[in-house]
């Protein structure tokens, strides 16, 4: 009798211990990966952004731009590390910051003009989320440091995990 | 023309726009309390319906006989059309389709919020009233960007009010339709089809009462062919490409501008009546490959009438195209006595749509390429 509570303690504490460590996933949902630098697409996708930057005029739509590109970006930046494409993954996610940090005032126009915002907040916070479930896994798998050194110039150092520590830090002032 | 008739014609239009209003939506409460006093079943209401369906069509008819026997005047025809926008105009538009708030939430969307309609939704402003009367409002927009820029006019002359917005978009399809008969009256000389067109109930239903966006692709595509016969080709191209921007329907046309413009080009004669004919051909393609989108929509019959309508030397197009206003105007019925869109609802109202013009283009098929044949 007393084996039998021992192991139903274990198990109880076992279940704790695991579910504990599962935490919840975003439900929100990331594109899959456009062309990638290098390809001989990339430039006309670059120009393509800047067309749809004037196409998505609006506060609303604006902030729809700046969050699907922040969504890109991230995505190209997670590719471009696991084939250890440092310094063009460092640039992505330096881009989808950028675009993210853009989202907000957008946002917050939207708010100022009278317009009902609660759902696009909700998609905001959602989109944190999923980043930084994302980034999170790049942050495993990338070292804290590379050295980059190019043919003709001087190495320059690019500090991979203070720039996704600082791209969590702006997603979490998101939530 | 009898007065009695002309008197008969105008208290039915009457009835008819005021029977409109016993569909009027709920967002316009203070009309739905006045209208709704009498609660009518959806059978007494849907009788009432065809009642007017089939008289308008008689009334149609008759002044098709009228005009054959050359008793109907070009003053009569003014008349007959200036009663029926001076009444249409006034009836309320969601007796059949709720289109005209699409438009205006639209227009809302983009001239109030200054937001892409293409990419905003009006669902997306929940706070909005507009809300209450959209029944699309989980759409982007879905006409064409000239469209939306000419319904600027409209919403502005709506001064925020929205049942004066309403009703400046009925006046401002109106007038598209008044420039459409004159087009086929001053442009095109042609006196049968501005009645064939003009007084057709299905024309003056879709655009007069529920203010049907079709007219004015129309009116560009008419004016288009207009300035092209006259040798003004930029200028042709141009309206055509604005009506394709209105209702990218017209861009079936295609073929049509070009060869207008090859002829032109080389100081041809054009022979018009060939213009029209294949021109009703494409449009009625057009329309037939409508359920592709989404479903046949009795105000897409506009695209193919207005050439039925011009068309001279074939007769039977006309009356395929006669025909078919008359199904469906009456396409409308299940709908109307069921009250949702649940099998058999669609399937009947095929049926309704289709039945009457094969038996017309069947009838014709005999009478005109078998009979002589086997006789």
């Amino acid at each position: 009798m007393k084996k039998l509570g021992e192991m139903l303690l274990f198990f109880i504490i076992l279940t704790f211990l695991l579910t504990s460590s599962v935490r919840a996933q975003s439900g929100y949902v990331l594109p899959y990966p456009s062309s990638m630098p290098g390809s001989s697409v990339y430039k006309v996708h670059l120009v393509w952004e800047k067309i749809m930057e004037f196409w998505y005029f609006g506060s609303l739509a604006q902030f729809e731009y700046n969050l699907k590109q922040s969504d890109k970006y991230l995505v190209e930046s997670k590719t471009l590390f696991e084939y250890k494409q440092y310094l063009l993954g460092f640039k992505a996610l330096e881009k989808s910051n950028h675009y993210f940090k853009q989202s907000v005032p957008r946002l917050e126009m939207a708010k100022s003009e009278g317009k009902n915002v609660e759902l696009k907040e909700d998609l905001f916070q959602q989109a944190a989320k999923k980043h930084i479930e994302e980034i999170e896994k790049i942050l495993a798998n990338t070292p804290e440091v590379f050295v980059w050194s190019p043919e003709k110039e001087d190495p320059s150092t690019l500090e991979i995990h203070k720039l996704i520590k600082k791209s969590i830090n702006i997603r979490k002032n998101a939530l | 023309m009898k007065n009695k008739i002309l008197v008969f014609y105008s208290i039915s239009l009457f009835l008819f726009s005021a029977f409109s209003y016993y569909f009027v939506d709920q967002g316009f409460s203070y009309l739905v309390k006045i209208y709704k006093i009498f609660p009518l079943p959806a059978n007494i209401i849907t009788f009432i319906y065809i009642v007017f369906i089939i008289v308008f069509f008689l009334l149609y008819v008759y002044f098709l006989i009228l005009l054959k026997q050359d008793k109907l005047k070009m003053k009569s025809i003014t008349l007959l059309i200036g009663i029926s926008v001076a009444v249409l105009f006034f009836s309320h538009p969601t007796l059949l389709s709720y289109d005209i708030f699409n438009y205006i939430a639209t227009a809302k969307v983009s001239y109030f919020y200054k937001e892409n309609p293409y990419l905003i939704m009006p669902i997306e402003f929940r706070d909005d009233n507009l809300l209450e009367f959209t029944h699309a409002a989980n759409k982007t927009a879905l006409y064409g960007p000239f469209w939306i820029l000419l319904t600027f006019i409209p919403y502005a002359l709506g001064l925020g009010s929205y049942l004066l917005t309403l009703f400046s978009f009925k006046l401002f399809v109106l007038l598209f339709y008044l420039g459409t008969l004159i087009l086929i009256w001053k442009g095109f000389k042609n006196i049968k089809a501005l009645v064939l067109f003009g007084l057709n109930p299905l024309v003056l239903i879709e655009t007069l009462i529920s203010g049907h966006n079709d007219i004015v692709m129309v009116f560009l595509v008419l004016l288009s062919y207009l300035l092209l016969l006259n040798g003004k080709l930029l200028l042709g191209v141009i309206f055509f490409i604005l009506s394709v921007l209105i209702k990218y329907a017209s861009i079936v046309l295609v073929p049509v501008i070009l060869f207008l413009l090859y002829q032109r080009s080389k100081n041809r004669k054009v022979n018009i009546d060939i213009i029209f004919y294949y021109s009703f051909i494409l449009m009625m393609f057009a329309f037939l490959l409508s359920p592709l989108r989404e479903e046949i929509y009795p105000w897409y019959a506009i695209w193919f009438l207005i050439f039925a309508s011009l068309s001279l030397s074939k007769k039977m197009i006309y009356y395929i195209a006669f025909a078919l206003s008359f199904s469906l105007m009456l396409r409308y019925i299940p709908y109307m006595l069921i009250g949702n869109y649940l099998p058999p609802v669609q399937s009947l109202k095929t049926i309704i749509t289709f039945s009457l013009p094969v038996f017309v283009f069947v009838y014709f098929l005999f009478k005109e390429k078998i009979w002589p044949k086997i006789s």
